[in-house]
């Protein structure tokens, strides 16, 4: 990092945490400091709902991910479109006129204080672990940019984010989302520009999309239905369908966002921008990713893309031979490639899909020779391909650019988490148990105590996610675990009428069991244990609903 | 005679559900647009 770049970053984070500190005159009462007065516009809150969704691991995970294994990733959001008209018919008008904090805070209306409880509780667990991974994804890069400990720029993103948020509350949250996504899409196309222009002379755009399609880079549509294939288009539209109805409709740092809105109609609005612009954003994501792999089909690639790790090794003969047979393998592909582009025959595309073959064995005994000589048997560079291209390729000023729109990624997720935990904290828990009478004064107090607690927890949290394999794919199976059964008991809440608070409370318990159950003795991949949540619940809560006979109605209505 | 009708700006007045409707109809067909675009893209550049 130069100059320029280091005036980049140092430039967004000043004005970040300056522009969510001067949101603290809006936020002095608890409906001001949780839901800004329900006066946002439907853009704003559009754009708050994207840069929620929108981490650091989308940009650093997916870009890795597509360069490793092509487009198929855009699958998992076919189905969100669905979700959001789902959600605009049923939750969104439900929970507004409801006049509810939180999400959970309806289930104890509809059942029990103890349902209320357990759900918010799962909340808590799941979105507190949650941040943590989304705090260790831009760590990792600011790790390598700088070579400090990931201790330490841990505790710089998640503490600086933590800062402005414990602040400013929901209104500081969601207008610097506003323009961290401005920053994030800029820096999108910048860096989209600047690969193209770096690949050479006699290779075009369209040639680059013909190199990646050819290997199987640029496959958007998989009709197998296998339930062990991570990404199909069946995972996407019923799999990731149940995760974004519950990850959207009942997860607190999203029902959040629309609450903020400053009416249904609005809150509609803001969801349904998201419908409308998620898979193309996403495409614009992994085209990126697949960019960047046709770059590296004529520069050299580094053979392992965390420098860290590959620092231990890279003294010894063995990995100087690894490297040599890797140079090999490139050049190869790089010929083959270039054959390929001056006249695409089958001939030409047979020898270049055999010396990409190479190439990847030869990556692949490197990636191994990593494993066994660190003892790192869970060794994954993936999160490692886009930091380290940007670094080493992007001109003065665009790396601080990159650099800047991580962090804006990674601060609008963070900051929407820790003001729904602190929520969650404060209305869920706090003020429902423990301290029914305060002040505004005293319960916005304590969600800004709340919001510092959560954010040295997921900090702590981060430190032990940094070698968790694809980060992406650790949130998506951390919330897959719970989002499928807490979504059986919304299901249940609002479409079942026979549902009592027994089946619910007891149809979410057994939901979560067949989870564990699923996860430990099937094959069956993360996305559809959100299936399989959500239907043993509603399943196992009305049959124990029917258990509740009509004179204990009576009576715990009499009472 | 017109009426001045005072607007609450604050909060703006809800949209018909058969307006919604529409919309809904709108964002399942752009959908299909999108996958059919997508997969005629993959199959472009992998042919």
């Amino acid at each position: 990092m130069r100059f320029l770049d280091w005036a980049v970053v140092v430039a967004y984070l000043a004005y970040v945490i300056w522009d969510g500190i001067r949101m603290t005159k809006h936020s002095g009462n608890v409906e001001g400091y949780f839901l800004a007065n329900r006066s946002l516009p439907w853009w704003a809150v559009g754009l708050s709902v994207m840069a929620t969704q929108l981490s650091a691991i989308t940009l650093v995970g997916t870009t890795g991910q597509a360069y490793s294994d092509g487009m198929r990733f855009i699958q998992f959001y076919y189905g969100l479109p669905l979700a959001m008209v789902i959600l605009c018919i049923t939750v969104v008008p439900f929970f507004y006129r409801a006049k509810v904090y939180t999400a959970y805070e309806y289930l104890e209306r509809r059942f029990d204080a103890k349902t209320r409880s357990l759900t918010s509780f799962m909340f808590l667990i799941s979105r507190g672990l949650g941040v943590g991974v989304v705090i260790a994804a831009p760590s990792v890069i600011l790790s390598i940019v700088l070579g400090w400990s990931e201790v330490a720029t841990i505790f710089l993103i998640g503490m600086s984010t933590t800062f402005y948020t414990m602040v400013g509350g929901v209104q500081a949250v969601t207008w610097t989302d506003v323009k961290q996504m401005i920053v994030i899409f800029f820096g999108l196309f910048v860096v989209l520009f600047v690969v193209v222009s770096q690949f050479p002379a006699q290779v075009s755009f369209t040639d680059g999309l013909y190199l990646a399609g050819t290997l199987g880079k640029l496959q958007t549509i998989d009709t197998s239905f296998d339930l062990t294939q991570k990404y199909t288009i069946w995972s996407g539209m019923i799999a990731a369908l149940f995760l974004f109805l519950s990850y959207f409709g009942c997860d607190q740092s999203q029902v959040q966002r629309f609450l903020t809105a400053k009416s249904v109609s609005e809150g509609r609005t803001s969801l349904l921008m998201s419908a409308f612009l998620k898979i193309p954003m996403q495409f614009l994501i992994l085209l990126v990713g697949v960019l960047v792999f046709v770059f590296y089909q004529f520069a050299t690639p580094p053979m392992v893309f965390n420098a860290v790790e590959a620092g231990k090794i890279s003294q010894t003969a063995e990995y100087s031979a690894l490297q040599n047979q890797f140079q090999v393998a490139h050049d190869r592909r790089k010929d083959a490639a270039l054959a390929f582009v001056g006249d695409r025959n089958d001939s030409t595309r047979q020898a270049y899909v055999a010396a990409d073959k190479g190439f990847n064995d030869a990556r692949k005994n490197a990636i191994d020779f990593v494993k066994t000589s660190t003892g790192n048997s869970g060794f994954n560079d993936v999160n490692y391909v886009f930091p380290a291209f940007v670094v080493a390729n992007m001109p003065m000023g665009i790396v601080g650019l990159i650099i800047a729109a991580i962090f804006a990624a990674a601060m609008s997720s963070i900051s929407a988490e820790l003001n729904a935990l602190a929520t969650a904290s404060t209305i869920d828990f706090y003020r429902r148990h423990f301290h029914k009478e305060g002040t505004d004064t005293h319960y916005v107090a304590f969600g800004r105590l709340a919001t510092f607690v959560w954010g040295l927890f997921a900090c702590i949290v981060a430190i032990y996610a940094t070698n968790l394999g694809s980060l992406i794919e650790v949130v998506n199976k951390f919330g897959s675990f719970f989002y499928g059964s807490l979504l059986g008991v919304f299901v249940l809440a609002i479409l079942v009428k026979r549902a009592r608070a027994r089946g619910a409370f007891f149809g979410l318990l057994f939901g979560i069991f067949s989870v564990w159950v699923a996860s430990h003795y099937t094959n069956i991949e993360f996305l559809w244990f959100n299936v399989v949540g959500c239907l043993v619940t509603v399943i196992a809560g009305y049959l124990i609903s029917l258990t509740v006979r009509t004179e204990e109605l009576i009576s715990s209505n009499e009472t | 005679m017109k009426q001045k009708v005072e607007m609450d700006t604050d909060h703006p007045p809800e949209l018909p559900d058969s307006w919604w409707y529409k919309v809904y109809v709108g964002v399942i067909v752009s959908l299909v647009v999108v996958l059919a675009a997508l997969w005629s893209f993959s199959r472009y550049f992998s042919s």
